[in-house]
Order: C-alpha cells, then structure tokens, then sequence
C-alpha cells in the first residue's frame, strides 16, 4: 500500500518558492539554447544561490541539511516552473554522484575540500562509470586503476559523461583488476585540471541538450591516494549507492513536468475548438489527459515514498527501481499524450512541447534502463 | 564459530534464496559456482560481513576459494577474528 504525500506547510512554501524561482528566474530563451545546446553556467548560479545544490549536504560542508522529502519537493516546483529540463537533469548528476557519494564516503579532508563548492555552484560535478563497451553491464569497465606508491595511475575512456564539458570535479571509477569484477572497481575524486585528464568529443543528443556531455580520456592520470573516493575495491558500493539517490531523486523534476504539461493540455483542450466545440468535450482526446492525470497521481507517492525512506537512513533499491521504471516512462507517455492533445501545434518546436517529449525520452535509459530496473526489482523479489 | 554460521546461512537465506527450505542450504552448497551469489551479491555479503565482525576483507579475498561455501566463508571470518 503507497500511502498518500502531504507536504508539510514549510515544504509546500518552498516548494511554492522554488517555482516562483524558476519561473522568474531560469529557462530563458530555450528554443535557441535547446538548438545550440548550450549550458547556462549563470542560471546554475542563480540555483546554487536559491539553495539547491546546498540542500542534501550536511550544514557541516556548507550545506543546508535539508531532509530529502523537502528536496524532492523542490525538485517538482522546479520541474513545473523551469522549462530546462537539461539543467535539472545537471543538477541532478551533480547532486547524486558527487555531492551524496563524497558525503557518505569522503574522508573528512575530502569533505572540507569540496562539498562547500558542490554547495554553492562554484563546483560542478561530474560522474564518469560507462565506457564503450560497459554500459548496462557497467562493472565490466576496462579504465585500469595501478597502485604506484602514493599514486594511483589512471588509464582507459569513460562515455557518457553528463556535465563533463562543464565540470571542475569528476568522480570516475576504474578497476584495479579486471578479474576482480564489482570488487576490482575503486571510484577517485578527480579536478579537471589533473595532468592526465582530458574531456573529449562532445556528444549530441536527442533531447537534454543543454546539459552538456562528452568523453573523458584518462592517460597516465596520477591520482593522489587521498583522493580516492572509499576503499580500494569498494567502487562498486558508492557507484550503487549513487544510483539508489538518483534512481529515486532524479524523478522529483519529473512529477513537476508532468503537472505542467498536464496543466497545459486542459487549457488547450478547453480553448482549442474544432468541428463547433472545445477538443476536450472530444472523449478521444479528454481520455488522454485522464491517462496522463491518472499517471501522475500513480507517480507521485512512489517518488516521494524513496524521500520518506532515505530520510529514515533506510535502503529503498527495491522501491527506487520501482519508481524509476514507472515514472520514466510514465513521462514519456504522458509527453507524447501531450504532443498529440496539441496536434499539429505540438509537433511543431516553437510551442515547447515536442521539448519535453525529447527530454523525456532519455528517463528510460539514464541511471539505468527500464531493462535493468526490471532486473532489480525481479532480484529483489527473490526471482 | 556456531553462531557465525548461522548468521551467515540466515543472511544468506533471506537475501537471496527467499522462500527457499533452509535445509536445502548446507554447508558445503556451491554457492558462487552455483550462480545463488553473483559478483553483486559477493560484494553485499562482503559489507555485510565487514559490518556484522567487525572485519575488513580485501578485494583479493573475495574470490571463489573464500566464497564458494559457507564453511569457508566462515572460516574466512574466523582468520580474521582471530587476526
């Protein structure tokens, strides 16, 4: 039984507060950045100033200790009141697989060193795991990590890195023995400017376009033993503890996208008339935005159910994968119901809908493909 | 050392032979060979270990001469205890 979310008052003001923000404040001119796919470092700042990178973080490191309930609650106001979806899902790599990881399993010199940055957006983090041929099946991984003295020797490629062409610190993982599998991998806090360490190709993508991706080459990339991120061979612990946090949290930006598409759809479908009447008195096209609404009351309590766990200092893998399977392609099956309540209207790109669709379609295989989710769920039931 | 065992057979048990008997679960039942620990489910056994005795176990150790059965994986955990 999922029971239902009530915010309390403080939580509904600031959620109240983070789409005043976000309206006010970020998404402009989206149709020429979407196209150009260009990153908007000034309205990360205005994020970071607002509070949000700060919120998960220990007031010890320059955080606001924020409970995750409230920062899933943020993350909806800012998913309905910003129209970047890209630099939510920024946000989102940064705050899952550097600030939570450097968190739980930095060193306290590590967390002196950068959590206070992550906090106030003079740091943007970075998470390098997949390479070429290590994707779903990530702890296949070929980055070699050599244990030289006090040094670590990096060498290998990480694909798909989100934030990379922007980023000043980047967790990467490699492994010190490829026989070793899951055991072998050790993640490394590493900053850009690491003799070794190079950003690659840039990669364009479908949708998410203005945050940024690219390759990161590590040759003969000397890491410092103190910058290893947990104990050797435990990379595969913060990497699944990483994508516990953002299987769970990535999804809060979703259910505020939903609510403001689905808000969208209604006007339309109010104000649009066709054949002598408004389309939605049309039951082909009000059965649509029923399902979408249908969709998004289903989502809501799965997403902040992981909230209400993490808070609790309990695991929710089982409940994460879960709301990660459904509410991805929950979005993308509203966003396409959307495209289609605004017809032709909606294909087109000036009315920012057939945006959203693109932004959404990545959900599904981001942090995990509904593939692999599956997988996890049918583990943890024991099958 | 009795008490070890059992609470490694009933870690076991629990996370990954649910509604399993337990008398199906024997001391010397293959257990990475046998596929009923993959490399993920190693490594969380490992936390759980280190967690539980208060041990550290290296990556090296983890392999299938340490892990295949419970007596040796109990064994394991005596040689470090007793380190």
């Amino acid at each position: 039984m999922i029971a239902p979310i009530d915010l309390t008052a403080d939580q509904q003001q600031l959620q109240d507060a983070a789409i005043a923000f976000a309206k006010q404040a970020l998404g402009r001119d989206m149709i020429a950045r979407d196209r150009e796919e260009r990153f908007n470092r000034e309205d990360w700042m205005q994020c970071a100033e607002f509070g949000v990178q700060a919120m998960p973080v220990s007031a010890d490191y320059g955080g606001l200790g924020l409970g995750l309930v409230t920062l899933i609650s943020v993350m909806e106001g800012l998913g309905y009141g910003c129209r970047d979806s890209g630099l939510l899902f920024s946000l989102n790599a940064h705050l899952w697989t550097n600030s939570i990881p450097i968190q739980i399993y930095g060193t306290e010199a590590q967390k002196q060193r950068y959590l206070p940055g992550l906090c106030n957006g003079t740091l943007i983090g970075a998470n390098g795991a997949s390479e070429p041929d290590a994707g779903s099946d990530i702890f296949s991984m070929r980055t070699r990590a050599e244990r030289v003295g006090d040094h670590y020797v990096l060498n290998g490629a990480k694909t798909f890195v989100s934030n990379a062409p922007v980023a000043d610190l980047f967790v990467l993982y490699a492994t010190i023995d490829p026989a070793l599998g899951p055991m072998g991998v050790t993640a490394f806090i590493i900053e850009r400017d690491t003799p070794g360490l190079s950003v690659g190709k840039h990669l364009e993508k479908m949708g998410l376009r203005t945050s940024p991706m690219a390759e990161v080459i590590l040759e003969d990339c000397r890491i410092p033993v103190e910058n290893r991120l947990g104990r050797e061979g435990r990379g595969a612990e913060v990497f699944e503890c990483s994508m516990e946090w953002e299987r769970g949290c990535i999804l809060g930006s979703f259910l505020g996208t939903m609510r403001r598409q689905l808000e969208q759809c209604i006007t339309h479908a109010r104000s649009r008339k066709q054949f002598g009447k408004a389309i939605g008195k049309f039951q082909s096209t009000a059965n649509r935005i029923v399902d979408m609404r249908v969709r998004l009351d289903a989502c809501r309590p799965m997403v902040y159910r992981i909230g209400q766990l993490k808070d609790q200092n309990r695991k929710a893998v089982l409940e994460a994968s879960v709301a990660k399977l459904f509410v991805s392609e929950s979005l993308v099956a509203s966003m396409l119901d959307a495209v289609q309540v605004f017809g032709g209207y909606g294909y087109m790109t000036e009315q920012e809908v057939e945006r959203d669709l693109r932004d959404a379609v990545g959900s599904t295989l981001y942090s995990g493909t509904s593939e692999i989710q599956r997988n996890i769920i049918a583990k943890c039931l024991g099958l | 050392m009795d008490s070890t065992k059992e609470a490694i057979r009933t870690y076991i048990l629990n996370e990954y032979l649910p509604g399993e008997s337990p008398s199906n679960l024997k001391d010397d039942t293959p257990l990475r060979t046998s596929g009923i620990l993959d490399s993920m489910a190693t490594l969380n056994l490992v936390s759980y270990l280190e967690q539980t005795f208060g041990i550290q176990i290296d990556a090296h150790e983890t392999g299938v001469e340490n892990f295949d059965r419970i007596e040796d994986i109990v064994a394991l955990v005596a040689s470090k205890k007793g380190a």
